[in-house]
């Protein structure tokens, strides 16, 4: 418990501050020896901080196919699917099942895709994914995923926050809360939404809740200013925006002498951050000066808006030290055009998806870069719709798979029943899925909490999640 | 000592504690921390945050998860047990296992054990035993009792208020004193954005500065309280607590018309209404004798839970999240507790049970999801008088029609002898793939209600078994619901629905829907309807987006033409459209329905727009299909009130029941063409007004039931409303209702209510709250830095009738509100987080108040107050895909409505508007009691570069130029005093005037385009001087961005 005399900087920043900035005449000895206590005293709330064990990995891109993509055509080969197809599915499946449109009672629907298995791991991949088959000896296939919501925007909202409650702190922010980022010029939590839609849960997916603001998603976009009002406005060059800076920065040094706020030296310091994200973000956002090869891999085009690019510049932000990156690609709700428009999502991404990690790989990045890949639910084995095209939401089986980061390589973890139904072996929720993200990252998610309404509230919620060992390098 | 009893007035008692300023030049470095070693240990604030945070998770109030049947949230069980020995021995630390299991060394035997993740300090051990050594006093939750009036303690000079003489007594025994009166700049600049959220006017400050200081104080406090900005500043921080925004939020975040109950909240601010009808008429307005319109829209405080219409979803999955959500506001914004915890299991700190919660919650769940129709008082005044037109038109009909009455005589008897056939109600199925993810909901009376995502173009289909073995006619009503935007009866913006095609077939019972349209199809004759509206193109709410479909509405007829782009709509307009209809579908040839056949329909709904992420729909809200055996049909279809008249004879008729039996006749006479022309043209001036969501009560009463881990599923027992024990009892002499629970949460006895309010006003004026959790004064909530003084304050505030301004008032007369915020090194050393209150609050302001402060400076501001909320520019891209998840409307306002305060701006809750989030503005997902205050780079380049804010920079300074003296030395200081309201000092001064310097050199040698960057501000040429006008821009944008514009201080 804080005493009451403790803001939200304790008194020892206080202290340092003004020892270090009034000059106080104290004795030499006595500063320095105040000030080697405070040493690790920070006013900026993304400075980095220790996570409470030594990590596997540093930092995040997070690929969220919004809509829920089928795990029926991608990973989750289903070859008795197909024999059942067209047969109503087993009643004992469906007790106390609920489902979106359909009546859960429809006929089963077999794979509309072909499978192959590939790599040293053998793990069967659908004819869609192409690029991502080729490198599937990198990733960690877990198909053994489910969660408890059924409709868009709820479960998207549990899929980034832990909870199907809007205005709970999404993953990216709990992880910049406990680690900071190592980037100074850059948001420490970056997103980018490609595809037909935005993202149903909006902004709540990368909100910070009830966590300090400053640890919500930046929504960059993949083309012109990434972020917003990032450029000088129209006519102001560079000299005239830096004049304007250092007038500000003096005047406000003057109101900080008179009033010792020490809020207003971290306002000079967040002037001075902006300039430099002015300088920092253009230059993140010129993908022209990457090779050519590079650009052909991803498929990526300077200037284009697409799921490549902000794959391309993930990588950037990574590099560059920023802690989690979330890129959105909604348009995986197929109720319909099931065929054509998972082949067609698949085509969208399945490329660059393969091209980051290939990248991250090649230039040693991917050891401590957890990439996830997935939706918020899955597909039914059961058909929507009179031409058997379709397939309504599913929560009790999909499939996710994660690369680097100390998550195992060439493995398929869990598996479902034979007609893809449940989760029958090792099956992973939503919950035990953040554990294990947040466990790379060197934090313990029983520790990494905050107080909220008088409880310790964490990413993981009440119930309790377990770090998935087994999928574990 | 001294008492005081009552909020006195300006002028009252309190100045004559003002005497000097003996304080202000004190200054005590390096003083070391006192602390009296004698000191009892307090368990409000030293014991019980311990026992609650790391005991009461498996040792409180929730049985389930209590270990060894100890619980150490209640005195007895630990101090006196029934049985067995108690863990505490009060005097005696080293008797009390509780002390043993704490140091113990062995992790099997050591209290929290080490699973939990708890640790204790070695200075929290020294706390328990010292308290126990003590004697282990172990008094109840401060916040539990209701409050006391405790006395004032003796007061100093400094004192101008009891407030004043808590703060000095606590500063005493800390060894401190005040800071010196802040200076009268920053006195009235405080005040003004305390209690308007707008700076001095040059003139306020002028006016100021020539008066007595205390007597200006006094007359600005007046001046403030009294503007119509005060409710506007107060206003928002309540739609925080109860998390207001404009649209629906989830995937559709369709916009919302909540901006009427938002003008009452300001209203109710600026009329003073006392705190506890504020509250009751929110909670329950609707349930108050005689409800006007205002007491109704005042209960869209409850209203501003997130809903959910994404297709496939179970609509009485998301009524109960809202639901739990009002519980959650009630709780955060009004109790300032948090009961949420509750809602899956038995509260683990507070002593809230699980069944407790269910109970509280019933109050809140007997209701309809209303929208109800709200008039300004202009539209008011022109609805009576179309009214009053309308019948005086009629009068006039029968002035010249004298034998008026005869004919209608005879009308009535024909309409009479009509025949009534009997109507057998389907019993319907409904095709899921077909309904698009709408729900029908059968209500219980043979209607279907339709819920859920309303897709804009659709065509469900149903089926039913015959209840008679030949039909002759299908019958559809189309029914009011409290449920239906404006009750309806159909789902569209007004309420309205159109039926594109009415189509009827018939198949066995094992068809399934996939074969519907092999189905035989059974034709349909001709049909009737008790509304026939002229054909009329589709209106602009329900768009092509630029694909002209040329799609009509009209009569009955148009349901029946096999034509798509044709319906038959209940839409006739505002004023009437909102009541039940209905048609009846005669068949060609009557149908035999052989045992095991069923009856298909499908109810064809294409008349919507072209985004069903928008509020677009169209479609039938509430309907109900019945047929008949009967060969004897009716050939006209009259409303239903017409037939309800028609059952008395006409020698009988009321007056009502004459007026509603003559409109109808005179609308038929074709003799009377021209004076219904006219009439119909006298409803086209009714107004539309506006809608808001409201609680409505349901007249069938709903069963609540406690829900297993909080799913809708799950039901376990029924339960009946109730209060939690641990507050104040229910009064007995109450019907368990909404009125109810709010008379109870205004009651005198309620042990936390005014606690909580007056908490975050102080929180609002002074920085932080006197208890720094403001939604949670439970046991895991912070304890009060003053006790005693939020406890007299919330007395007085009681005491005062509620009084919301004298309490504001109170607050800002006092000398603590008085000091100065500058810190001292001492002061920064011994209480950084300012909880003493050795000095002011300086901290930057709201997002609104940035906007507004920065508007104001520049002299854009638009003052007006209330009304619909409004677009200013903002980035394109984020209201369509993929930043948003559909298209939203966000039509940029020209003109005035550019400047119009922060609070007015539309929120979407799924997309922040930008330079409002930027500034911590809370989205609206969950009640805000307490907004972050961060400082982050997002916040310069929105003010740096966003172009509002060079809009303004612009604007400064073509009114500096015009307005702000001749030199430069005037001009930035006339600058710089609109944005900061004082005189710069001489070094600010020289600052501001060598950057003017170089930005003129810099024009003058070409190195800065003037037009580069006035062609691009979107406001007016101006008159001024290009370079001159560039160079005075720039130097204003320099001021519009200092901290101190921005910060109260």
């Amino acid at each position: 418990m804080n005493s009451p005399l403790e803001g939200p900087r304790g008194p020892a920043i206080a202290r340092r501050w003004f020892l270090q900035q009034c000059g106080v005449g104290l004795g030499a000895a006595a500063l320095s020896q105040l000030l080697a206590q405070n040493a690790a005293a920070e006013t900026n709330p993304l400075a980095p901080r220790a996570p409470h064990f030594a990590p596997k990995a540093q930092n995040v891109i997070y690929l969220f196919m919004a809509g829920g993509p089928s795990q029926l055509e991608t990973f989750d080969y289903k070859p008795q699917l197909a024999k059942h197809s067209g047969s109503l599915p087993p009643e004992s499946l469906l007790k106390n099942y609920r489902a979106a449109f359909i009546d859960p009672s429809s006929k089963l629907l077999g794979p509309v895709h072909k499978f192959a298995q590939h790599g040293e791991s053998g793990a069967w991949v659908s004819e869609c994914l192409p690029n991502l088959a080729r490198i599937v000896d990198d990733l960690t296939i877990i198909k053994s995923m489910n969660t408890d919501a059924f409709n868009h925007a709820p479960a998207q909202v549990l899929m980034n926050t832990g909870s199907q409650q809007f205005g709970r702190p999404s993953v990216g922010s709990w992880v910049t809360y406990g680690l900071g980022s190592e980037n100074r010029d850059l948001p420490a939590f970056v997103v980018f939404s490609s595809g037909s839609k935005g993202p149903s849960g909006g902004s709540a997916n990368w909100s910070s809740g009830f966590l300090p603001t400053v640890h919500d998603g930046v929504l960059f976009r993949s083309s012109g200013d990434p972020v917003l009002y990032l450029s000088n406005p129209p006519g102001i060059d560079d000299e005239c925006q830096r004049d304007t800076l250092d007038t500000v920065s003096t005047l406000n040094r003057m109101r900080l002498d008179a009033t010792r706020d020490l809020e207003i030296a971290t306002r000079i310091n967040s002037f001075e951050l902006a300039f430099r994200m002015q300088t920092s973000a253009p230059d993140l956002m010129d993908i022209s000066n990457e090779p050519q090869h590079i650009l052909d891999l991803y498929g990526a085009e300077p200037g284009a808006s697409s799921f490549a690019n902000n794959c391309l510049l993930a990588r950037r932000l990574v590099e560059r030290g920023v802690r989690f990156v979330q890129l959105f690609h909604e348009a995986w709700d197929q109720h319909s055009d099931l065929k054509n428009g998972t082949m067609r999502n698949c085509t969208d991404t399945d490329k660059a998806c393969a091209a980051l990690v290939m990248d991250l790989k090649a230039r040693g990045l991917l050891d401590n870069t957890v990439v996830i890949w997935g939706g918020e639910f899955g597909r039914t084995p059961m058909v929507q719709g009179d031409v058997a095209d379709g397939r309504d939401h599913h929560p009790n089986a999909f499939t996710m798979w994660a690369a680097g980061g100390g998550f195992k390589p060439g493995t398929v973890w869990g598996d479902t029943d034979e007609l893809g139904f449940n989760a029958t072996v090792d099956p992973v929720h939503v919950r035990d899925f953040h554990a294990t993200l947040l466990h790379q990252l060197g934090l313990d998610h029983n520790r990494l909490s905050h107080k909220f309404q008088g409880l310790d509230a964490k990413l993981t919620g009440v119930v309790p999640a377990n770090v998935v060992n087994g999928i574990l390098a | 000592m001294l008492i005081y009893h009552s909020a006195a007035r300006l002028g009252g008692p309190y100045l004559r504690f003002k005497t000097g300023r003996v304080w202000g030049s004190l200054v005590l470095i390096l003083l070391p921390l006192v602390s009296d070693p004698a000191a009892a240990v307090d368990f409000e604030h030293d014991i019980r945050p311990i026992l609650s945070d790391t005991c009461f998770r498996c040792h409180g109030p929730d049985e389930n998860s209590r270990k060894a049947g100890l619980r150490l949230d209640i005195p007895d069980a630990a101090l006196h047990p029934e049985q067995g020995e108690p863990v505490i021995v009060a005097g005696h630390p080293d008797r009390s296992e509780l002390l043993r299991r704490i140091e113990s060394t062995d992790p099997d035997d050591l209290m929290p054990p080490p699973e939990s993740g708890k640790e204790l300090k070695p200075e929290q051990i020294a706390a328990l035993r010292a308290w126990i050594a003590e004697g282990a006093d172990w008094p109840a939750h401060w916040a539990f009792t209701p409050p006391v009036r405790p006395a004032v303690p003796e007061a100093g000079v400094w004192a101008r208020n009891p407030i004043d003489a808590f703060v000095e007594d606590r500063l005493k025994r800390e060894g401190l004193f005040p800071s010196p009166e802040a200076d009268g700049f920053t006195l009235l600049r405080r005040l003004s954005l305390d209690l308007t959220g707008l700076p001095p006017t040059l003139e306020e400050m002028q006016s100021f500065a020539v008066k007595n200081p205390d007597l200006a104080y006094e007359e600005a406090v007046d001046r403030l309280l009294a503007s119509p900005h005060f409710g506007e500043r107060w206003a928002r921080h309540w739609l925080d607590a109860a998390q207001f925004a404009d649209s629906d939020g989830f995937e559709k975040d369709k916009p919302r018309q909540v901006w009427a109950w938002r003008d009452w909240v300001i209203n109710a601010f600026n009329d003073n209404m006392p705190y506890d009808r504020f509250l009751t008429e929110q909670i329950a307005g609707d349930l108050l004798p005689f409800a006007s319109q205002s007491q109704r829209v005042a209960t869209g405080f409850l209203r501003n839970s997130l809903q959910n219409e994404e297709g496939g979803i179970d609509p009485e999955q998301f009524r109960m999240e809202a639901i739990f959500n009002r519980v959650d506001v009630v709780g955060r914004a009004v109790l300032g507790l948090t009961l949420q915890c509750a809602q899956c299991h038995t509260h683990k700190y507070d002593p809230i049970s699980h069944t407790e919660y269910y109970r509280l919650l019933a109050y809140v769940n007997n209701t309809d999801e209303a929208r109800m129709t709200v008039y300004a008082a202009s539209e008011e005044a022109q609805r009576n008088e179309v009214l009053a037109k309308v019948a005086e038109h009629e009068q006039d009909i029968q002035e010249r029609a004298t034998d008026w009455e005869a004919q209608l005589t005879a009308w009535a008897d024909e309409a009479r002898s009509e025949p009534q056939p009997d109507w057998h109600t389907l019993e319907l199925a409904f095709d899921d793939d077909a309904s698009g993810g709408q729900k029908f909901l059968p209500r219980g009376d043979g209607a279907y209600l339709a819920q859920g995502y309303a897709p804009t173009r659709f065509a469900p289909k149903m089926s039913g078994k015959s209840p008679v073995e030949t039909i002759t006619a299908v019958r559809l009503d189309l029914l009011t619901d409290a449920n239906l935007p404006r009750n309806g009866p159909g789902r569209s913006i007004h309420g309205g629905g159109a039926l594109s095609e009415f189509e009827l077939r018939i198949a066995p019972v094992d068809k399934p829907f996939e074969t519907f349209d092999s189905w035989e199809r059974i034709p349909v004759a001709s049909a009737i309807a008790d509304v026939n509206p002229p054909k009329q193109d589709l209106g602009p709410e329900f768009p092509d987006n630029g694909k002209p479909r040329g799609y009509v509405t009209g009569s009955i007829q148009m349901a029946i033409d096999g034509e798509a782009s044709t319906a038959w709509t209940t839409d006739i307009g505002p004023g009437r459209s909102n009541r039940n209809r209905y048609a009846i579908f005669v068949l060609a040839d009557p149908l035999k329905v052989e045992p095991g056949m069923q009856i298909g329909i499908r109810l064809a709904q294409y008349h919507g727009g072209w985004n069903s992420d928008d509020n677009q729909s169209n479609n039938l809200g509430c309907f109900k299909l019945s047929v008949t055996d009967a060969s004897d049909l009716p050939e006209t279809a009259y409303p239903e009130e017409v037939l309800a008249a028609l059952e008395t004879p006409a020698s009988d008729w009321s007056e009502s029941q004459q007026g509603t039996l003559f409109s109808a006749w005179r609308s038929t006479q074709f003799a009377l063409a021209i004076d219904n022309l006219a009439i119909e043209s006298l409803w086209r001036e009714h107004p539309e007004g506006t809608t808001q969501l409201v609680y409505h009560e349901r007249r069938d009463a709903r069963e609540t039931y406690r829900l297993e881990r909080g799913d809708f599923l799950q039901r376990a027992e029924k339960v009946e409303p109730g209060v939690p024990a641990f507050l104040n009892p229910m009064p007995d002499d109450m019907p368990p209702n909404r009125l109810a629970l709010a008379r109870w949460a205004t009651d005198r006895q309620a042990p936390t209510t005014a606690r909580a309010f007056v908490n975050r006003v102080w929180q609002h004026l002074f920085g932080v709250g006197l208890v720094d959790t403001p939604s949670d004064l439970g046991s895991q909530g912070s304890p009060p830095s003053h006790p005693e003084l939020l406890d007299w304050l919330a007395v007085e505030f009681m005491d005062s009738g509620w009084d919301i301004k004298a309490l504001v008032r109170l607050m800002v007369e006092s000398a603590t509100y008085r000091q100065s915020s500058d810190a001292t090194p001492e002061l920064l050393e011994r209480d950084p987080g300012n909880r003493l209150l050795a000095r002011a609050g300086r901290f930057r302001v709201e997002a609104e108040i940035v906007r507004d402060i920065t508007l104001a400076a520049s002299g854009l501001l638009n003052p007006e107050v209330g009304g619909p909320s409004v677009y200013p520019p903002a980035p394109e891209f984020l209201f369509v895909p993929p930043a948003s998840y559909g298209p939203k409307v966000w039509n940029t306002d020209d003109g005035a409505d550019r400047y119009r305060r922060g609070l007015y701006t539309f929120r979407f809750r799924s997309v922040p508007y930008p330079a409002l989030q930027a500034f911590d503005a809370p989205p609206g997902d969950a009640p805000c009691t307490r907004r972050t205050r961060s400082n982050t780079p997002l916040q310069a380049l929105t003010t740096l570069n966003e172009p509002g804010f060079v809009e303004t920079a612009r604007a400064l300074a073509e009114k500096t130029l015009a307005e702000g003296g001749t030199s430069d030395a005037a001009r930035i200081d006339y600058a710089f005093r609109r944005c900061t309201a004082r005189p710069p000092s001489d070094g600010e001064l020289a600052t501001l005037h060598d950057y003017l310097l170089r930005q003129r050199d810099r024009i003058a040698n070409g190195g800065i385009d003037p037009t580069a960057i006035q062609s691009a501000i979107d406001l007016p040429t101006s008159e001024a001087d290009p370079a001159e006008l560039t160079a005075w821009t720039l130097t204003a944008r320099v001021m519009l961005n200092l901290d101190e514009t921005i910060t109260r201080q």
